[in-house]
């Protein structure tokens, strides 16, 4: 096994932990965007890492869960109308999912293609749903070059799921799709396919972890360049500090 | 498959489709699995309820998020939970000063704090399994192990807690992953 390979390990086995911080965790990142989708040996330890991940929790005693807690769960599936199960579920079957999807902590999906009315009512019901969740910390993404369209980033420790929703969104410039950016400390890095609004309506939903970054960037790219650092001369852009 | 694991998929089938009995079923035999879960790694009641509570409802308002090709449910739902109770400690300050009964080794060793937990027999069939996997480590590489794992912790504060570099961090704990390897699925 090379040194590089036995560097991989290390990070893979610090990431399927959680234990990761700083520069390991963006350099893990990158290794799981860029190098483990294309490495059958790097893929192969990592399936077998969160293999053992999995069994890991039943090693903790389990204990008995106060009797008020099923009584609340209920309260709160009773107040989950059906429209939002149905229209997180359309998202769900919609999403494009990256290559690294299951993987704990920066598994994404995307889904940017409203294309019925009906569908788009839904996702923003769902985006309204996860702003009333307890936590949810909604930020609204000021635009850096005056346009029109306003959108609002959606997370929180009790969301599953980061949702960026917006409307009135205008298209990127002809040859150009729009990328978001996650960044901590000053370094960004893309997360998930590029993406256009649909008739001016934006919804993006990723399953990532929020707590490893500090802003969100959205830019206008080239179609097809694949960047590795955001673009800040594009027509669009919007940025923001994500909630604390 | 297992017989346990065909009874999840089926279980988790219905609860996509609605049905709150199914939930229940699935509540009562993951629930106290969950909620151990929780307490080791927050240490605290109130804050394990709130993580059980969450990845319950996580379930049941986005049912699509396991998917069977991937793995067993008992492992997606109790990784949805340690990731949840994890994100807590981290962004809850008071945890920070919580006592070390969350990452230490107390608990393996010893009986179940809560013996009568109504759960399935496999469950704890599976856990004398993991926890003696988990006896073949070396101490030191089970102490790394465990503070990230049920600590919560990163690798850095458990390099700052153990005094002791963090690639010598990083080295155990890869030692400990494969050895855990090796150990539940018997690989040579």
């Amino acid at each position: 096994m090379s040194q590089d390979h036995e560097r991989i390990e290390e990070l893979l086995a610090g990431y399927v932990l959680l234990s990761l911080s700083g520069e390991d965790a963006i350099e893990a990142d990158r290794l799981l965007s860029e190098h483990v989708p294309t490495c059958p040996m790097c893929r192969e330890t990592l399936a077998g890492f969160q293999a053992v991940v999995g069994e890991l929790p039943v090693a903790a005693a389990p204990a008995i869960v106060p009797d008020l807690v099923l009584p609340r769960i209920h309260r709160g599936m009773a107040d989950t109308p059906a429209h939002v199960r149905r229209g997180v579920s359309r998202i769900a079957v919609a999403a494009s999912v990256a290559a690294l999807v299951g993987m704990a902590g920066f598994s994404v999906s995307l889904s940017g293609r409203a294309s019925k009315a009906e569908e788009q009512r839904g996702r923003a019901l769902a985006v309204l749903s996860a702003m009333r969740q307890p936590g949810a910390s909604p930020v609204s993404l000021p635009s850096q070059s005056g346009s029109s369209g306003g959108l609002v980033e959606v997370s929180g420790p009790t969301l599953e799921r980061m949702y960026v929703y917006g409307d009135d969104v205008p298209n990127p410039a002809p040859g150009h799709e729009y990328q978001l950016w996650l960044g901590s400390g000053g370094t960004f890095q893309p997360i998930g396919d590029t993406f256009r609004p649909e008739d001016g309506i934006v919804l993006l939903e990723l399953t990532v972890d929020t707590t490893r970054f500090d802003e969100i960037w959205i830019t206008e790219e080239l179609a097809g360049s694949h960047p590795s650092v955001p673009s800040a001369d594009g027509t669009h852009s919007w940025r923001s500090a994500l909630a604390a | 498959m297992q017989e346990e694991d065909r009874l999840d998929l089926e279980l988790h089938r219905r609860i996509a489709a609605g049905d709150r009995e199914a939930f229940d079923e699935l509540y009562r035999r993951y629930s106290g699995a969950a909620y151990g879960l929780a307490l080791r790694v927050t240490a605290q009641d109130t804050i394990a309820q709130e993580v059980v509570q969450d990845a319950f409802l996580a379930l049941w308002r986005a049912p699509e998020a396991y998917d069977p090709s991937r793995g067993a449910f008992r492992s997606f739902f109790l990784s949805l939970v340690h990731h949840r109770a994890v994100d807590a400690v981290r962004r809850e300050q008071r945890l920070r000063n919580r006592t070390e009964r969350a990452s230490n080794l107390e608990p393996l060793r010893g009986e179940d704090v809560a013996e009568d937990v109504v759960e399935g027999a496999y469950l704890a069939v599976r856990r004398k399994e993991v926890r003696s996997a988990l006896e073949t480590l070396p101490p030191e590489q089970r102490q790394v192990l465990e503070l990230a794992y049920f600590g919560g912790k990163t690798q850095v504060q458990i390099a700052e807690e153990l005094r002791i570099p963090v690639g010598t961090v990083k080295t155990r704990t890869l030692a400990a992953m494969r050895k855990l390897r090796r150990a539940l699925y018997r690989e040579d």
